[in-house]
């Protein structure tokens, strides 16, 4: 079971130890000899989401199919390990990983270094200077700087929602409490309605137009991610791919490993579809105290008008929706292009997101 | 199979729930571990039918606790019944009672209002807990809940812990609405109930509708697949199903044809774009491909 574990986790799945030990006391409560039963319970036990079951499924066979020639077991895993893609997806792939191979590179070895924050007027050319025109070794102090950005918009959110003494209705546990030597209610004690939470939807563009840009963004994500409690992060390009749960690690290069699991990196883009996709898929996501944010240069190869529609579906649900452009921080650029045209009258902010500064201006607009 | 895990299917169906293999071992699972289970699925699959049906397999108490944004723990778990601490004091207030007394006798179980997580560990039997909708609850309350879920133990400052006798059987429903934490995921185990299958659709609509003729169900079965597979807004689940078997059942229909469909579509499409494709759908090429066996 321990080995099973072992080859389970290699798969990606969250195995603890916890799933081991219930797994051993699972099987004395199944017909061990039959597979079927063994393999339904083995499931809810290892099994945490959906997503997981196939890659269970292959473990599974695989383990079980040649349980008497242990070293097979590998090499039946092997193609479905990610660093060892078959050959036909490696084509498809290569553009995918050339795109993060660069990204690998200018992570450094975050965490373990010293925090040299670089000086105050290099900040400040660093904060106007466009994304696109980075060199490799001022990437460590752009992350800092956008793991700073996210701390503060995280930090004017939550102020919002301080609660004051003297307001709303009466707290009559606290009151009792206070009074009970007292004979009489004198000393009052109220409680607020607590305010539900803002929520963030995420949804970043990572086609070939955004390609410049989409790794600063996702930086930018996984600083806001770390900050905030609820936040859900999309990519998109030609197909909608949730990455909340690859952005919730705790370093940037371990997000980019599992990131590469993700594909469609520097595609085309269809932002319609994508968001016809969200929306079909994760309606519950979107509420009053949300805030949807679509980070993309507005180039779609799809139909403007379905982007409209669903982006009406979006607005009509969220309490805000934000897109930010990079494109908009050169002074030339006109939002002509027929999607983002089409998008345009119904946003109810269009920024630039060209440049740390104008992320920093983000602040101002993050509230209900 | 187990004789266990087979039993609990025939008793899963004498209460009326059409049920399958992994659903029947989840239980079987949850019941023999002693871990609660953690349900996921679409919307009106049946995933809160589980816990009723297990309290009336087990023949013991369902005890609910709906979760919504904003629930915390005085909700979930105790409250004291304010208004006759009030009156208590007032009635009192010359009895010459000691400020102590006083605040023994305000704050005894008498005055104490069980909510639903206290309810269940003060059973005589161990109860079935529902935890509804848990995705809708806040991070909070995931953990709160899981502090509980570890050791059974709740402390009432006034009064001191209690410890159940009898844990309950703890099963957990999610929309999915909210990504559940890592920590309340391990604690679980896991059963991911999808849109039945053809044949199951059947029985769940002969079982539930009684008298409803083996072709209507069939039909119904062919229709919902076929609908589920557009790309709909709000795709409909079992309970759509089931509401429409109804509708058609009281009509006296015994097939599906173009009128009877458009005139119950609002049973099983709740959404105007979605019944507005739909028509588009049967304009264009009639109702044969939602009726039909494909291929």
């Amino acid at each position: 079971m321990v080995r099973f574990a072992a080859l389970l986790r290699r798969q990606g799945l969250p195995v603890t130890l916890i799933h081991v030990t219930d797994a051993v006391r699972a099987l004395d409560h199944l017909d061990i000899g039959d597979r079927e039963e063994v393999y339904l319970g083995l499931r809810a036990v290892f099994v945490g989401r959906p997503e997981d079951v196939p890659a269970f499924d292959r473990t599974f066979d695989a383990f079980w199919r040649t349980a008497t020639e242990a070293d097979a077991i590998g090499e039946a895993l092997a193609p479905s390990l990610p660093d060892e893609a078959p050959a036909t997806e490696r084509e498809s792939s290569a553009r995918e990983s050339l795109a993060l191979d660069a990204w690998g590179e200018m992570d450094g070895d975050d965490g373990d270094e010293p925090l040299g924050v670089p000086a105050a007027s290099e900040r400040e050319a660093m904060a106007t200077q466009d994304f696109a025109t980075f060199s490799a070794d001022q990437l460590d102090a752009v992350y800092r700087l956008t793991v700073q950005i996210a701390r503060r918009l995280a930090r004017r959110i939550s102020r919002r929602r301080r609660p004051s003494a003297r307001r709303g209705r009466l707290d009559l546990r606290r009151t009792l409490r206070a009074n009970l030597t007292r004979g009489d209610l004198i000393d009052l004690r109220f409680r607020r309605r607590k305010r539900r939470k803002v929520r963030l939807v995420l949804l970043c563009d990572v086609s070939g137009s955004m390609d410049l840009y989409s790794r600063f963004l996702l930086q930018f994500l996984f600083a806001l991610q770390a900050v905030f409690s609820r936040v859900e992060t999309f990519t998109f390009s030609v197909r909608l791919t949730r990455v909340t749960e690859y952005l919730r690690g705790r370093s940037y290069r371990e997000v980019l490993r599992r990131l590469t699991a993700v594909r469609d990196w520097s595609g085309g883009t269809r932002i319609g579809e994508s968001l016809a996709e969200f929306n079909r898929q994760w309606p519950g996501l979107v509420d009053r105290r949300t805030i949807v944010i679509i980070l993309s240069d507005g180039w779609d190869t799809g139909d403007p008008d379905v982007l409209a529609a669903e982006l009406l579906r979006i607005k009509r649900r969220a309490g805000r929706v934000i897109w930010l452009n990079p494109l908009l921080g050169n002074p030339s650029y006109e939002p002509l292009t027929r999607g983002m045209a089409a998008a345009l009258p119904l946003l109810d902010h269009f920024a630039a997101a060209h440049n740390l500064a104008a992320l920093r201006a983000l602040a101002g607009t993050l509230h209900l | 199979m187990r004789d266990e895990i087979r039993k609990i299917q025939e008793l899963m169906e004498a209460a009326e729930y059409v049920t399958d293999a992994p659903v029947a071992t989840s239980v079987h699972l949850a019941m023999r571990l002693r871990k609660p289970l953690l349900i996921e699925g679409h919307a009106g699959v049946g995933k809160t039918e589980i816990a009723k049906v297990m309290a009336r397999m087990l023949g013991t108490n369902l005890i609910r606790l709906q979760c919504y944004e904003g629930l915390d723990a005085g909700t979930a778990l105790y409250e004291w019944n304010y208004q006759k601490q009030l009156l208590h004091i007032k009635l009192h207030e010359s009895s010459g009672h000691s400020a102590k007394e006083e605040e023994r006798e305000i704050f005894s179980e008498d005055l104490l209002l069980r909510r639903p997580l206290l309810q269940a560990i003060t059973q005589e039997q161990s109860p079935v807990l529902l935890v509804d909708e848990v995705d809708r609850g806040d991070e909070e309350f995931e953990a709160f809940m899981l502090e509980v879920f570890s050791d059974w133990q709740v402390t009432i400052p006034e009064i001191g812990t209690i410890k159940a006798t009898h844990p309950p059987y703890v099963i957990l429903t999610s929309n999915r609405t909210r990504e559940l934490s890592d920590a309340l995921r391990r604690r679980c185990l896991y059963l991911w109930i999808d849109y039945p299958t053809y044949d199951k659709e059947i029985r769940i609509v002969e079982r539930k509708v009684p008298g409803i003729n083996h072709r209507l169900a069939g039909e119904l079965a062919r229709f919902m697949e076929s609908l589920r597979q557009m790309r709909l807004n709000k795709v409909p689940g079992v309970a759509e199903t089931l509401d429409w078997a109804l509708a058609l059942a009281g009509l006296h229909a015994d097939h599906l044809d173009e009128t009877v469909v458009s005139e119950t579509i609002g049973c099983v499409l709740k959404d105007a774009d979605d019944i507005k494709r739909f028509r588009a759908e049967v304009q264009k090429s009639g109702l044969a491909p939602f009726v039909q066996v494909p291929g």
